[in-house]
């Protein structure tokens, strides 16, 4: 056997171990409870599919050509009645508290029928992730205190978030490429707050949320440097909403144009702006911003991986079924080698594609902003005492200047540069290889299913309309592989440099 | 590149090319709403005018007699702009080409000759499968006047709601395979369904219909249908695989004209070497696309051994690149790729649908290893 000291060193060499199996590592501290929670969860999603995902999604898909402002409130109504959009939302903040990782389980389910009503239901939580990223724990309990209570007051509450601009969407999402794009999204610094001017694009849900998770840079020739991130409320001065764009697929999902004109945005509902990032943390500015986004991103990412294999599912059981009910050629089509073989070839993308975000989820588990709450004693701390114990004892303290500093403190100071860098690589490489297997699914069922494929009253022509967005979406895959490189590869290579080819 | 090599196909690229810049470029979102907005009535009439709906007929039928390589060529240009007409075009001549291998003369005569408008001259027929695989047919039975009566579903009967006639593939009772009928679309005995919302090609619109003893003719012989089929669709298969080159381009020339006016990380987004990736395999396979489209035609012009199996091979490795490229060509433009206001998520619904074309691609796959190894054909052995 080798010594410790030996075993580390060979260990420690590219690819490190501990950057790579990473279920070998983190299965034994997961909390047994999160198992029965996760079965919970998929029944739930599932039932919602036969009730009304599978009901629904044909229809409304049709009913958004025939009428391309609909928006999808009944569905909308529907989740908030079933508690969806406060079922991950931590106790401490009034919600319900089930396991994050289990998410993507209800993602992959909910999506193998519909991205678009699965969008409905989850883009709310890209901006809970960038919401509760920020660590502002007054903002963050007074903002999801009301998707809380829109539950219970049968009025939703969703919140959205608005990153994109016209001419800027891959370099708003890195901070090695902001400074060299055409921001145009401007926080002026004002008594009392920031008043913003500009127009977001592509927010999904943004003409049905309450709330948005807004972006803006007080520089505009210093992106990276002077980013403020904002809660803006429908209604507020100066916020309006744009046009609504006639997309290919996920019709039911609303992406807006969000626009801001002389929008002032009170102190009090600053998430983050330069000053306060450098009040817990002597890091550079850059550095905190790449760390904010990299948390929202790694949490987001194995989301859409999971919407990813939802559709490559949803194709492969659109395919099964239709082999197993057709004929060709005088026998059963099922009976064919060559679709028995494709079959096997597409159910076994599913399971890589699930493996792929079930991986991304032990990175933000163990290595990223999940870790606090996956620890066994907290994890049980949360799922057993009752919400009152923490409406009565926590929800006073998320107030104080103590938990706010505390919590950034955590994660923005405290945190490992290469626990980062584990997380937000995975959840790229997660990203890329669960959409590109959605993509890939659903033209093997075409190719197999040939005219039946095309109408779209069998449903899986709309999988394949559907399925083109998660590639493009959180990062397209041509950055995101990037971004794997520079998380994963690059660290190992010291002369590699990303972002800087010109 | 067909053009490069024969001069005299000149005259219908800058045709089809003006046509494509005039009717169908600027509004190609427009088009593209059907059947939620109005059909493009008075571009299918232009079509017809300058006659792209009868480029294989002869001449005394009220065609142009331009042969395969024209029509390709045609399908091209158009495809780069806007493919639901070439679905038109292609759907058009593959039913023309049945008729005319089995010597329908008479009904050819009646129809083309004497049309006075596009909806006349249109023969709809079920043009994204191949009849002997997997489509429930109708079945006809002789009525009492020498002719047939049809009875029956058919699915997917592409321009069945725009043309005036139709020609149907069904089963004879009694008799083995299939054969194909011509019929009156108009008469109350053929029950047609709303136009059916499809993937792709939306301005190429299909129905499925319902046959209640209506009135038809025989075209060629009781249980030829396959083999008829099989004749033309070795011809037409380039004519698909032209409609997916023309796709493809279309994607490329959109894709490198966005990378040009895009900016990332400061600077035109063409400059990123993996842009350039995406772009330089898009030109690599609209290449190899217009070579195997040439080639084949070739191969069919010249009366080549095989030359039915190198349109299919075409065909099917053509199909193939459009779809990978499409993907590509939306990737490029990022999220407004897959805005309808911009035309790459469009080719990128095309492309799969016209890859359907004649029929399932594995299986087209399987017939070409069927005849290199001179096994028997497992369509015409199922009947």
């Amino acid at each position: 056997m080798l010594s410790s000291p030996e075993v580390a060193s060979f260990l420690a060499r590219f690819p490190r171990f501990e950057d790579t199996l990473l279920s070998l590592q983190y299965a034994p501290r997961l909390p047994r409870g999160m198992v029965e929670e996760t079965r919970q969860v998929i029944a739930m999603a599932r039932k919602f599919n036969d009730e009304v995902t599978r009901p629904q999604a044909l229809k409304l898909d049709r009913k958004t050509h025939e009428d391309p402002d609909y928006l999808p409130h009944e569905i909308v109504e529907e989740a908030n009645r079933r508690g969806f959009y406060s079922m991950w939302v931590p106790k401490l903040f009034g919600g319900k508290g089930v396991n994050m990782p289990s998410m993507s389980y209800f993602v992959e389910e909910v999506g193998s029928v519909c991205l678009g009503i699965m969008n409905v239901l989850g883009v709310h939580y890209l901006g809970v992730a960038g919401l509760m990223s920020s660590q502002n724990t007054p903002l963050i309990k007074r903002v999801l205190r009301e998707v809380v209570d829109g539950e219970k007051t049968g009025k939703p509450c969703l919140i959205a978030l608005a990153i994109t601009e016209p001419g800027a969407g891959t370099d708003v999402e890195e901070v090695d490429l902001v400074d060299k794009g055409k921001v145009t999204c401007h926080a002026k610094r004002v008594k009392g707050g920031y008043i913003f001017n500009g127009n977001k694009i592509f927010i999904s849900m943004g003409h049905v949320s309450d709330w948005t998770v807004l972006y803006g840079v007080t520089d505009l020739k210093r992106p990276s440097q002077t980013n403020v991130g904002v809660m803006v409320k429908q209604g507020m001065k100066g916020f309006s909403l744009g046009k609504h764009e006639n997309k290919m697929g996920q019709r039911v999902c609303p992406a807006s144009e969000l626009i801001f004109e002389d929008c002032f945005v009170p102190d009090e509902l600053v998430l983050y702006d330069p000053e306060s990032m450098q009040k817990y943390s002597n890091k550079p500015v850059r550095v905190l911003l790449q760390r904010y986004i990299d948390y929202i991103v790694s949490v987001t990412r194995p989301g859409v991986c999971a919407m990813g294999v939802g559709a490559a599912r949803g194709a492969f059981e659109h395919a099964l079924k239709f082999a197993a009910e057709t004929e060709l050629n005088g026998k059963p089509m099922i009976n064919h080698e060559w679709v028995q073989c494709w079959l096997a070839e597409m159910y076994k993308n599913v399971c890589l594609g699930r493996l792929a975000y079930i991986e991304a989820n032990y990175a933000n588990s163990h290595r990223g902003i999940y870790n606090l709450l996956q620890v066994k004693p907290l994890y049980y701390y949360q799922k057993y005492l009752p919400g009152a114990y923490f409406d009565k004892v926590v929800a006073p303290m998320l107030d104080k200047e103590s938990s706010k500093a505390l919590m950034n403190r955590v994660y923005f100071d405290w945190h490992g540069l290469d626990d980062d860098r584990c997380a937000s690589g995975w959840a790229s490489l997660a990203k890329f290889s669960g959409t590109d297997i959605g993509v890939k699914n659903c033209q093997m069922a075409l190719e197999l299913m040939g005219q039946a494929g095309l109408r779209q009253d069998r449903g899986v022509e709309k999988i394949l309309r559907d399925a083109k967005l998660v590639q493009i979406y959180e990062g397209t895959n041509q950055l995101n592989r990037l971004n794997l490189f520079k998380c994963l590869i690059a660290p190992s290579i010291p002369n590699a440099r990303v972002f800087e080819e010109e | 590149m067909l053009t490069a090599t024969h001069t005299d196909l000149k005259p219908f690229e800058d045709l089809a090319a003006s046509f494509a810049a005039k009717e169908l470029a600027k509004k190609t979102e427009e088009h593209d709403t059907y059947p939620f907005g109005p059909f493009f009535t008075k571009v299918l009439d232009k079509a017809y005018e300058v006659g792209f709906l009868g480029v294989l007929l002869p001449e005394d039928l009220g065609g142009i007699n331009g042969g395969i390589s024209a029509l390709c060529v045609i399908l091209d240009n158009i495809c780069r702009a806007d493919s639901s007409l070439g679905g038109i075009i292609f759907t058009n001549a593959l039913a023309q080409q049945i008729m005319t291998e089995a010597k329908a003369d008479t009904a050819l005569k009646k129809i083309f000759p004497k049309a006075s408008n596009a909806r006349e001259f249109l023969v709809a027929c079920p043009s994204f499968c191949n009849p002997a695989q997997m489509v429930k047919l109708p079945t006809a039975e002789r009525s009492g006047k020498g002719g047939y009566v049809l009875k029956g579903n058919l699915e997917y009967l592409v321009l069945g709601n725009i043309a005036a006639n139709a020609l149907i593939p069904a089963r004879v009772e009694g008799k083995p395979g299939l054969s194909f009928f011509l019929m009156d679309l108009g008469g109350k005995s053929v029950k047609k369904g709303e136009p059916i919302f499809s993937l792709g090609l939306h301005a190429c619109p299909a129905v499925d219909v319902t046959f209640e003893d209506a009135g038809a003719r025989l075209v060629g012989e009781e249980g030829s249908g396959y083999a008829l089929f099989q004749e033309v669709s070795g011809k037409l298969h380039v004519a698909a695989a032209a409609m997916s080159a023309g796709i493809l381009k279309g994607s490329f020339s959109a894709a490198l004209a966005y990378s040009r006016e895009r900016f990332q990380g400061g600077c035109q987004i063409i400059n990123w070497s993996e842009v350039s990736m995406l772009l330089a395999n898009m030109a690599v396979k609209a290449d190899v696309a217009d070579l195997c489209v040439a080639q084949a035609c070739q191969a069919l012009e010249s009366g080549a051994r095989d030359r039915g199996r190198l349109a299919v091979s075409a065909a099917v490795h053509v199909h193939e690149l459009c779809c990978e490229a499409v993907n590509d060509g939306v990737q490029v433009l990022g999220g407004n790729g897959y805005m309808k206001d911009y035309g790459q998520e469009k080719r990128y619904r095309d492309a799969r649908q016209v890859q359907a074309l004649l029929g399932i691609s594995p299986m087209k796959k399987i017939s070409i290893i069927r005849q290199i190894a001179g096994l028997e054909d497992i369509c015409a052995a199922a009947f």
